[in-house]
């Protein structure tokens, strides 16, 4: 960076497009998903034919106004919806059906960490719109793909108030992990069901400078270096006192560069008006109460709580961080009666069946079985390792939960003292090296035991009669 | 040639039950009178389809009072497989692959599609003379316009082509010509009937309306292609029987009629056969007094406002991308734009597609747009006023009967000052029928407007079909 970076302050706006998955379309009701053939998800509406007029998915609106909620916008219990007009081949009406006025949700606010600081980032707007087709562009030729045509979104804006790329990025962590729990999206930028755009502008008092966009950024990651890259660009600029331009510019991740798409024209007038096919929307209150009930812990409210019930900083991480692992634990928090063995068994024990059995946990086994062993095992009614069986015999072998308790009992019922005994009795030689000081000795005998009660045994309780034995020969 | 098609629909239905016709023979009579016919009322026919149907019905019971029966049906209205051109290069080889949902219902109830109307390009006239396809003929004098923009649905009924016709009216395109052509013509409350397939104009005014020879018969094929239709979110559900009052006495029904519509604008002719038909209604114990309805007289520039920016937006998906024209003649996708929309576009359409754009621009869309559609909310108020103290409103649908072909062609303004008397309606969302109440001395017919509160289609029945059989002054 330069010298005189100090006296100019960036200022960062973001703005987000999330594609929400609900069932239906936005305002078609052809099916909404990713990955089919190309134009197989299309009907008349999504095409834009003459006569065809919108109808209004309400789970879009519900997606929206629990977005709205995780991000504590206050909510347009009136809106309407707008016509923004423009040409473009992707566009099929030439005009999109979107927010102006009145956007779901506006004036929220994000806190993310940020050296040990909590920062506020104020979230303008969230509003609803419709997704365009996708244009695929090769040589000469540019194919479109209305499948996506239709698709429903939430584009969500920030205050121009981030001022530097780290609460960028932390904003963007925090706000893709919200969207995720809240599952009104599957936020996978790699797929384009989150895209970014960052504003950015330097100046070196309260009035604002002029800013650049950089659309379509790839990745968050990305992002923090376009920032980055650009506040270096335009204060080297402005050092060099050569004036700025308000543009459009991509980011090049093959060289971490912003590059000139086009300058900001002056006149791109997208004469909106009310969209006079989709009456005015009221919300009522007790269509929030409604979405209200249904909102899931975000996960600020699961770290805290998980950190109350001495779930160490690690495991609370790695809950939270997967997804399909969390969802588990919620549907069985209340049930079980110790927290901390329990996520360790979710992430440890039956992540790996998961992963190895490319199975979801839910799918794994039933949660009353679940939550069984995990509170026998806080009542130590079962060992570590005999949960572990439990929980083979259930996953793998298949058998329910009394038919598992019952082979792992019946491995469990042979008597200790009898078998160290019997391996004391052949291993002589073992017992003089054990008597001559050799530790190995007596990890030899245990893993006897052990291997006679297949891995069964307690390794403590072996170990104790095993101590006890040896001392009496 | 056979004459079926001059009986009531009521009389044919009888004679299908009766096994004295087949739904064919109405089918061979339409088609030979339309190709005897030489107003030009129709773009497309449907011949091969509808003689196969009407082979097809008569192996089946006559279920319902439609059954069989020919329509003609506008041509701005989606038509499975049948071309819908809305009068337009622009759509000239567009074959819809889907139904409009009034198409749904006139095909449940079985009857026969004869072929799609000529009319204004995109509903954008009031004469008929914008159409792609040339002028449609006046049946009372061919050198006379027909009104427009259902100009061919108007003369289809009007010369016995058919007997009953689906049009639109945006600020009158059902009535106007209606009027013109001596026909009975229903702009239903706005959402009565699905637009869903009705390629829009201006989708706040828009509404499509039966026209029909008589009041009875307007009442009962409403009471076919209305309802709510959750393809349309405006529409409304109701299951009115609209022919329920048809028959009742009006002695004791209160009437305004609006200073507006009895002005200097409104031709001698027309205001005596008003007067003809206000002093019947006094001596048959009707209360008629003249009012004032604020705001009304602003309507002509709301409608252009409001109608011409809705328009600029419903018609900028006519890309050539998807469907319709497309202009060979291009070299970047600017240049695609400008030339199909310049080749596709007649003159009518693109002056109102510009004008549209610029009152929806940012520097103009509060100056005109939004404060027009304040004022029309007063104008909503202000007939509400009305009708807390009236049952209906009367008034002419037209200012003068129908004039020579070609004499306003290229005067905009005059097309929109025609439809003055038609376009308050619009703006009100509210029904208003033209009856036909008599003709001038060259023979030209002139039209009753009737005008109702929301949803109030059944009291415009019952008063349009008294003064069809009580006055004297008519046909």
């Amino acid at each position: 960076m330069g010298v005189n970076n100090m006296t100019y302050i960036p200022t960062i706006g973001i703005e987000v497009h999330v594609e929400l998955n609900t069932q239906n379309k936005a305002f078609s009701p052809t099916i909404n998903k990713y990955g089919d053939a190309a134009n197989t998800l299309v009907n008349e509406i999504d095409l834009g034919l003459p006569g065809t007029l919108p109808t209004l998915n309400k789970e879009m609106i519900d997606f929206g106004i629990k977005a709205a909620m995780a991000l504590n916008c206050k909510i347009n219990q009136k809106m309407y919806f707008e016509r923004k007009n423009y040409f473009y081949p992707d566009n099929s009406k030439n005009f999109q059906i979107t927010q102006g006025k009145t956007p779901i949700g506006y004036d929220g606010y994000i806190t993310v960490e940020v050296d040990n600081q909590l920062v506020k980032v104020e979230i303008e707007r969230i509003h609803l719109e419709e997704d365009t087709a996708k244009s695929i562009h090769e040589q000469d030729k540019t194919y479109l793909d209305f499948n996506r045509a239709g698709v429903p979104l939430i584009e969500i804006v920030t205050k121009p108030m981030i001022t530097n790329s780290e609460i960028a990025i932390k904003y963007l962590e925090k706000l893709k992990e919200i969207l995720l729990y809240l599952g009104v999206s599957d936020v996978k930028m790699e797929e384009g069901s989150m895209r970014c755009d960052a504003n950015i502008s330097v100046s070196k008092n309260d009035k604002l400078g002029i800013k650049t966009e950089v659309k379509n950024i790839g990745s968050i990651k990305n992002v923090g270096l376009a920032i980055d890259y650009e506040i270096e660009r335009q204060i080297n600029l402005l050092n060099n006192n050569e004036v700025l331009v308000e543009e459009t510019r991509r980011f090049n991740d093959s060289n971490n560069q912003t590059i000139r798409m086009r300058i900001k024209e002056t006149g791109n007038d997208y004469r909106y008006f009310p969209e006079p096919d989709i009456p005015y929307v009221n919300i009522s209150d007790e269509w929030l109460s409604e979405i209200k009930a249904t909102l899931p812990m975000l996960p600020d409210d699961i770290r805290l709580e998980l950190a109350n019930k001495q779930v160490n900083n690690n495991n609370i991480e790695a809950l939270i961080g997967d997804i399909d692992a969390l969802y588990f634990y919620l549907a069985i928090k209340n049930r079980i009666i110790n927290p901390v063995s329990a996520i360790n068994l979710i992430i440890t024990d039956l992540k790996a069946y998961s992963n190895n059995l490319n199975k979801k946990i839910i799918n794994l086994l039933q949660l009353e079985d679940f939550i069984e062993i995990a509170n026998d095992l806080a009542n130590k009614v079962y060992s570590k390792q005999m949960v572990k069986r439990l929980l083979e015999e259930i996953i793998i072998n298949k058998l329910d939960i009394t038919d598992a308790k019952a082979m792992v009992n019946q491995k469990e019922s042979f008597n200790i003292e009898e078998i160290v005994v019997n391996i004391l009795n052949n291993n002589f030689e073992a017992i003089n090296d054990y008597k001559a000081g050799k530790d190995r000795a007596l990890k030899y005998l245990m893993g006897q035991v052990m291997k006679e009660t297949k891995g069964v045994a307690d390794a403590v309780e072996v170990q104790k009669v095993m101590l006890d034995k040896l001392s009496k020969l | 040639m056979t004459n079926y098609l001059t009986l009531s629909i009521e009389e044919i239905n009888k004679l299908l039950i009766n096994q004295k016709i087949k739904p064919i023979d109405l089918v061979n009579e339409a088609f030979e009178k339309i190709e005897k016919s030489d107003l030009n009322a129709f773009i497309t026919l449907n011949k091969e389809e509808a003689v196969k149907l009407a082979k097809e019905l008569e192996n089946q019971p006559v279920d319902n009072l439609f059954f069989g029966i020919p329509i003609a049906i506008k041509d701005n209205i989606v038509t499975k497989g049948l071309l819908t051109t809305a009068a337009s290069k622009m759509l000239a080889d567009f074959n819809p692959p889907y139904d409009a949902t009034v198409i749904k219902k006139i095909k449940e109830a079985k009857m026969i599609i004869i072929g799609k109307t000529n009319m204004d390009e995109f509903a954008m006239g009031s004469t008929g003379e914008t159409s792609y396809y040339g002028p449609t003929l006046n049946p009372y004098n061919k050198s006379k316009i027909p009104g427009g923009s259902s100009s061919g649905s108007a003369v289809a009924v009007s010369a016995n082509l058919v007997p009953l016709a689906i049009g639109s009216d945006t600020g009158g395109s059902v009535r106007q010509p209606s009027a013109l052509t001596g026909i009975v013509g229903m702009k239903p409350t706005y959402g009565r009937v699905s637009r869903y397939g009705l390629i829009a104009f201006a989708s706040s005014l828009d509404q499509i309306g039966p026209m029909t020879k008589t009041v009875t018969e307007n009442a009962q094929l409403l009471n076919l292609i209305s309802g709510k239709d959750t393809k349309d979110l405006n529409s409304i559900n109701t299951n009115d029987d609209f022919t329920k009052k048809i028959g009742c006495d009006i002695k004791g029904m209160k009437i305004a009629i609006p200073d507006f519509y009895m002005g200097d604008v409104t031709a001698p002719v027309i205001k005596e056969k008003i007067l003809e038909i206000i002093e019947f209604l006094k001596n048959n114990g009707v209360v008629v007094e003249s009012v004032k309805i604020p705001f009304i007289e602003h309507s002509i520039h709301l409608y252009q406002v409001i109608a011409l920016g809705e328009a600029s937006s419903n018609l900028a998906r006519f890309d050539g991308i998807r469907y319709g024209y497309l202009s060979d003649n291009y070299n970047d996708l600017n240049g695609l734009y400008e030339n199909t929309r310049s080749e596709g576009f007649g003159d009518e359409v693109k002056r109102r597609i510009m004008i549209g754009s610029y009152i929806l621009s940012s520097e103009n869309a509060d100056k005109y747009y939004y404060r027009a559609l304040k004022i029309r909310n007063l104008i909503k108020k202000s007939f509400e006023n009305i009708f807390n103290n009236y049952d209906l409103i009367i008034g002419p649908t037209t200012t003068d009967v129908a004039y020579d072909l070609g004499l306003f062609q290229n005067d905009t303004i005059k097309g929109f000052y025609d439809d003055i008397f038609v376009t308050p309606v619009n703006l009100a969302g509210l029904p208003a029928l033209s009856l036909p109440v008599g003709k001038s001395l060259d023979n030209l017919p002139i039209g009753l407007q009737i005008i109702s509160k929301a949803m109030d289609e059944v009291t415009i029945y019952q008063l349009a079909s008294y003064i069809e059989q009580n006055f004297n002054g008519g046909k």
